[in-house]
């Protein structure tokens, strides 16, 4: 009789341990994507605005970010923009922050919110987000995120954007990865539950030179078709996780009015 | 009219009657043939000269060395940049270039080159790419029709390749390979 209690006791402890350790059965990550034009018109130049928010199903924090892929509509035209009329190195950014860049690299900004683990707890962080043009990768268009967080934890963190063009005419994905962020030094990593941000020259101010003077301006935005589907521009984001679960969400702007001429 | 004094100095030696005199009758003949021969091959020869001559003016071939800087004509329309300028090298003059982004990473381009004595007109397409303050384009050009001095005038796989200042769309661009015309 003593062997089957001693058996049954282990796998007690087991099953226990097991719960603790691995997600509760059915718990996964789900997304929900925002995304808006300013100005919201037809064959105008405009900036993107897109968002997501990611939760567990359990309630709990999300498992870390690994990665997030944003996919434009068709015809979506990045390549008119003067957007990103410098290139900012991320060495650069790292070391110096956003003042060690040129403004004429700035794409957009936003925020994030970050969860942080403390022991047994969590805290919130809410980072700055920099959206900046990075050096060329294979010839496409590369996008620096830089984060600023300063509290509860100060740290400054750059994550790559590649801009990849589309099958179709234009419209193109944003495949971003994203690094494991550290709470403390050897500590659990940090989740993402959200980043809002922009890609556009809404509140975006470039300088050139004319003539001998410095001469501010406003950079070409975005490319949006002079035609709308039906239903509106869709977008998708694709979510991967450490845990090696992922995520998809859609999200559509509505078709604006059509551009008075 | 050197046939007509020949044929007579002919009949004249002829009708001495002597031996030698057929002898001198026969060389004569074959010289006399011999010099028609000679002054129509010289003809020929001459002619075909000219001839080739021609044909060699017709198959000129130049390698094309041109490099271009433009500037953007009326509004930008999207993907559509309409550019004017000068062409320098090889050939020179004024050169137009009508750019299409056909895609994110493809441009096409009509070039149009307007040196003094004709024009030449032909089709590239390109990769392209945005690189911070300069998008880069690289790829191919063909020559396909052209008037005046250059109304021959036939090029493909012209090396084409050049760079779009993104803040003001100013263009340069470099064509170069072999031309016929």
């Amino acid at each position: 009789m003593p062997k089957p209690r001693i058996l049954t006791a282990l796998t007690a402890a087991l099953a226990l341990s097991a719960c603790l350790a691995a997600p509760p059965a059915g718990a996964a990550e789900t997304a929900e994507l925002q995304t808006s034009f300013t100005p919201d018109l037809l064959g105008a130049n405009t900036t993107i605005g897109f968002g997501f928010h990611i939760a567990n199903t359990n309630g709990g924090s999300p498992a870390p970010l690994d990665s997030v892929s944003l996919h434009l509509p068709p015809g979506i035209n990045y390549i008119t923009t003067t957007l990103g009329l410098a290139i900012c190195q991320p060495a650069t950014l790292l070391a110096q922050g956003i003042g060690g860049c040129s403004p004429n690299s700035r794409l957009g900004f936003g925020e994030a919110y970050v969860e942080v683990p403390f022991g047994q707890g969590s805290g919130h962080e809410i980072p700055d987000i920099q959206a900046l043009m990075g050096p060329p990768h294979n010839g496409n268009i590369v996008v620096l995120f830089y984060a600023n967080g300063q509290s509860p934890v100060s740290a400054q963190l750059v994550f790559q954007g590649e801009l990849v063009a589309g099958s179709s005419t234009f419209g193109g994905s944003l495949n971003t990865a994203i690094p494991l962020i550290p709470s403390v030094p050897g500590g659990p990593p940090v989740s993402v539950v959200s980043i809002h941000s922009t890609i556009g020259p809404s509140h975006l101010i470039y300088y050139k030179y004319a003539h001998g003077k410095k001469v501010a301006f406003h950079p070409r935005g975005v490319g949006v078709p002079s035609s709308c589907p039906r239903g509106g521009f869709p977008f998708t984001a694709d979510f991967g996780f450490t845990d090696g679960t992922t995520a998809i969400a859609n999200s559509t702007v509505p078709c604006p009015p059509r551009r008075r001429r | 009219m050197a046939r007509r004094i020949g044929s007579r100095n002919v009949s004249g030696i002829a009708a001495r009657g002597s031996r030698w005199g057929h002898a001198r009758v026969r060389g004569l003949l074959v010289a006399g043939a011999i010099a028609s021969l000679g002054a129509l091959t010289g003809v020929v020869v001459l002619g075909a000269g000219i001839s080739s001559a021609a044909v060699a003016t017709a198959a000129r071939t130049e390698n094309l060395r041109e490099s271009g800087k433009l500037h953007v004509t009326g509004r930008p329309n999207g993907v559509k940049l309409n550019e004017q300028g000068s062409a320098s090298g090889t050939i020179s003059g004024t050169i137009y270039i009508h750019l299409n982004l056909s895609s994110q990473t493809r441009v096409s381009a009509e070039v149009n080159i307007y040196p003094s004595g004709g024009s030449l007109s032909g089709y590239g397409s390109a990769s392209y790419r945005v690189e911070g303050a300069d998008a880069v384009f690289s790829g191919t050009l063909s020559i396909t029709r052209g008037t005046g001095k250059y109304a021959h005038a036939r090029a493909r796989g012209l090396r084409f390749s050049g760079s779009i200042k993104r803040v003001n769309d100013a263009t340069t661009v470099a064509v170069s390979g072999p031309l016929s015309y």
